[in-house]
């Protein structure tokens, strides 16, 4: 494609990925990248592959940015920024045709010949002027990101603004200086390496009423937005992000996050701290899951009110620890010993991880027993770009919990009492008049323990009866598409993105389909899957597990007609979805 | 309404001659010399025989999970510092499934007194061996008797960090009513362990055995905190030195990490704070 100018010019969506190793700063370069063109106004999304490693594996970063609002990655990368020859190596083959490598000096032979075709390579140097003029290897970065502002036409006073962001109030004016120094280095380097018809100029729009941040950040903004003033965890990836944001910034709302010894104890304290009024939460991944299970259960028999939020990985056991999957829904649909009230959501977008967590919060305190976000680490970790958040709506709800006013005045006080929706009103220890025992054993309305079976079964009819007077503040599924099509899909999370892409393109081309994005995955919405259902020929359940989570779910709760073909559309690699892998199915099956 | 004895709730049903009963009384008359309000007081438990506490003593109750006292108590402390958080384990509780809790509330220094009933025997479930079975017990899940030495759990929290180690003998209720006065006053992580007979699964350590195996300190104004004569107490194996080993005065938890302990978390007016939330927004921008 070099020097076609006219074709550049219409570039309306672009992915570029950043190799290197782990430690080279790939995510800092990706990230100012992603930001930047952002406020260039375009629609950015990222990418990570990242090992789980400090220092030395190979890790990349794709940023994809678009004209159009878009959530996910697909799968062409057009620009290629190696810091080293392996990533050159592993990356070059998969570059579109007329694809643009920029790669650190020495290693620029490494370039396979059979590539050299249609990819216009360049050698770059990087570390060799970093050092030399700034002092430090680490420069490369902001010498790289300079380059790329070059080659895309981007504007430096964005970078100037995101630089100062980061680092005027931490480190310095000094160090602002010397980046944004190192970035200009960069872009009058570019001149002088890439030719002007070598350059992929970018059209520059307003960035107006929009944010670029990850789902874990969104939850971490929606538990403040809820009230959630405690938040105990333990270190795990990919959630540590949602009370890492929060440590820093929960004290100004005189709340308190806290790093405890495992994640039996962060359910547990959570519980512990929600028992005794604040609103409370814990997040986690699949095998810190595992270890909450016990407390999930105690949330359900305490009827204490209590947010959970599992942002999952590749499993079992150790598994893939910073890759993504969908393998843990029915870890939190069906976990835990005996039966008990639960709600599960699951966001498909950053905008729904933050209100989904507010939502979350008013459940938990309505329902008096736990909520689970349950995300992926796509979701969680990768940063999107999305419409400002909107902030009308908020409510922050504490449900039957009586006020220290209320409590005296009553003659008698039963923590469980036997009530027409099944909620009984709740008071936190240090009121007066209201004392009594929250008992994990079965218990009668008082919570002195029973074993009276008649008590055993109205105690377990009263929690159970909860989940229908929580019913209407459950959200609904997601319904896009043409209400006539044939072919469905129902999934569920992060593949929102890349099936909302795929049915684009098939619109395109004139084929229906509609897609039914399941919002509460507990208590299972039947009725909206079952109308969904009907009419329909083909069905794609989607979706990032092997045995297919959503699919059994489904067929537990829904009776699917015998005419109906079902077909799970399954990832269990360690990667999501891209739109292409979605598309393909639906157009052959469409077509046949 | 006016009690003679505000602490006291339903009659217990431990097993008659149970360790629990001096500790209950014990419990009340420490509260009563505080003049503690049952309303601003939480007893927290986990399952074993003490688990019932709650049922007979007057005041805020949690009966949670086995093991977990330490992680729910700390989350009550934690967003309201003003209530006096008691947590009450078993010696199975405490130093067996809930031991990795408990080292850790322990050096977090967070203002709960952690009491263990310490009867050296998983009773409620039927007599095996507990991790403080004297080397040798022969139980139903020991046969041919423990080969494993007894755990010592007041010298792992002494080195985690607690600031108030002390051990009490349910045969001596005034002394240990002492132990429990000055542990509901101090101000950090404090724990008593407490030699228990149980009457039914343990007929080694009865209370005859204790009588002849404990030595009692003074309770003095002194603020024993010389570590050094700590660990020289807690080395003793003749005899179990009873009475307040260590006590040091520090900084607890809360009073470190709650942005103001005097404005409880619990108690905070919750509203959307669209403002303030809009602003952090702008980081994304």
């Amino acid at each position: 494609m070099a020097g076609r100018e006219e074709e550049k010019k219409l570039v309306r969506d672009i992915s570029i990925l950043v190799g290197g190793k782990a430690g080279d700063g790939v995510l800092f370069t990706g990230n100012v990248l992603a930001r930047w063109l952002k406020r260039q106004g375009w629609w950015a999304v990222t990418y990570r592959d990242f090992p789980s490693n400090i220092r030395g594996e190979a890790t990349q970063y794709t940023i994809r940015a678009s004209l159009d609002p878009i959530e996910n990655r697909n799968n062409t990368v057009d620009v290629l920024l190696a810091f080293d020859c392996e990533a050159i190596e592993k990356h070059s083959l998969r570059l579109s045709d007329g694809g643009l490598v920029l790669c650190d000096g020495a290693d620029a032979a490494h370039l396979p010949a059979s590539a050299g075709n249609y990819l216009t390579s360049f050698a770059f140097p990087l570390r060799q002027p970093a050092r030399q003029h700034f002092g430090r290897d680490i420069f490369k970065n902001m010498i790289a990101l300079g380059a790329l502002g070059y080659l895309f036409g981007l504007e430096l006073s964005h970078l100037e603004g995101i630089i100062r962001e980061l680092y005027e109030k931490r480190k310095g004016e000094e160090v602002v200086r010397l980046n944004l120094k190192a970035a200009s280095f960069g872009f009058d380097q570019a001149k002088e390496i890439i030719p002007a018809g070598e350059r992929w100029p970018l059209l520059s729009l307003p960035d107006e009423g929009r944010l670029l941040l990850s789902g874990d950040e969104a939850i971490a903004l929606g538990a403040l937005a809820a009230g959630c003033r405690f938040f105990a965890a333990y270190p795990i990836c990919p959630a540590s992000e949602i009370w890492q944001w929060l440590a820093p910034r929960i004290k100004s709302f005189g709340g308190v996050v806290i790093q405890v010894e495992d994640e039996l104890a962060a359910l547990n304290m959570a519980i512990g701290a929600s028992y005794a009024g604040a609103k409370a939460m814990t997040s986690t991944s699949g095998p810190g899951a595992s270890l909450m299970m016990e407390a999930f259960s105690l949330a359900g028999m305490t009827e204490t009110p209590v947010v959970i939020a599992h942002v999952q990985r590749v499993g079992p056991a150790t598994g893939l620890p910073t890759k993504t999957q969908q393998g843990d829904i029915f870890q939190w649909v069906f976990g835990s010993h005996g039966e008990f009230p639960r709600v599960v959501l699951a966001p498909g977008s950053v905008e729904e991880c933050f209100t989904f967590t507010i939502a979350a919060f008013n459940l938990a305190e309505k329902l008096q027993g736990p909520v689970v976000i349950l995300t992926d680490l796509d979701m969680g970790q990768n940063l999107r770009t999305t419409p400002l958040l909107e902030a009308n709506s908020w409510r922050v709800e504490r449900g039957k919990l009586l006020s220290a006013e209320e409590v005296s005045n009553l003659k008698e006080y039963k923590r469980f009492a036997f009530t027409e929706d099944g909620i009984s009103p709740r008071v936190i220890p240090g009121t007066p008049n209201g004392l009594h025992l929250v008992e994990s054993v079965e218990h009668d309305e008082f919570g002195w323990r029973s074993e009276d079976p008649r008590v055993r079964a109205a105690m377990m009819e009263k929690r159970m009866r909860k989940i229908k007077a929580i019913a209407p503040d459950l959200i609904p599924p997601g319904l896009y598409g043409e209400a006539e099509a044939s072919v469905g899909l129902i999934s569920l999370g992060s593949t929102r993105g890349p099936i909302l892409e795929a049915m684009k393109r098939l619109h395109q081309e004139g084929i229906k389909t509609k897609f039914l994005q399941v919002r509460t995955l507990w208590p299972f919405p039947s009725a909206e899957v079952k109308e969904f259902l009907a009419g329909l020929k083909h069905l794609f359940v989607v979706e990032n597990n092997y045995s297919g989570q959503l699919l059994t779910l489904l067929r537990s709760q829904v009776e699917v007609e015998p005419g109906l073909k079902v077909e799970g559309l399954r990832k269990y690699t360690p990667d999501n979805f891209v739109p292409e892998e979605i598309y393909q199915p639906l157009k052959e099956a469409a077509e046949r | 309404m006016k009690r003679s004895d505000p602490y006291s709730l339903h009659p217990p049903t431990w097993c008659p001659g149970c360790g629990l009963y001096g500790i209950l009384e014990a419990l009340k008359r420490a509260a009563s010399s505080l003049a503690l309000d049952p309303a601003q007081m939480v007893i927290v438990t986990g399952i074993g025989c003490h688990g019932r506490f709650p049922n007979y003593f007057r005041a805020y109750g949690f009966h949670g999970l086995h093991g977990r006292v330490m992680p729910v108590a700390s989350g009550i402390k934690l967003v309201n510092p003003s209530l006096k958080v008691i947590g009450i384990s078993g010696d199975g509780d405490a130093y067996s499934i809930g031991l990795n809790h408990l080292l850790h509330a322990a050096r977090r220094n967070i203002g709960v007194l952690a009491v263990v009933v310490n009867n050296r025997v998983f009773a409620l479930t039927q007599g095996q061996a507990s991790p403080t079975s004297p080397q040798g017990f022969v139980s139903i899940s020991t046969p041919f008797g423990t080969v494993e030495p007894p755990l010592e759990g007041l010298e792992l929290a002494l080195s985690a960090g607690a600031t108030f180690v002390a051990r009490g003998f349910s045969g001596e209720v005034n002394h240990l009513a002492g132990l429990f006065r000055r542990g509901l006053a101090h101000r950090g992580f404090g724990i008593i362990d407490i030699l228990s007979p149980c009457v039914t699964h343990n007929k080694i350590n009865t209370y005859d055995w204790y009588k002849k195996h404990i030595k009692l300190l003074p309770l003095t104004d002194e603020l024993p905190q010389d570590r050094k004569q700590a660990w020289e107490w807690l080395a003793e194996r003749e005899k179990f030195v009873l009475g307040i080993l260590y006590q040091e005065e520090r900084a607890s938890l809360e009073e470190l990490v709650l942005p103001d302990p005097s404005r409880p978390v619990a108690h905070l007016e919750l509203k959307p704070e669209a403002e303030r939330i809009k602003e952090l927004m702008e980081i994304f921008r």
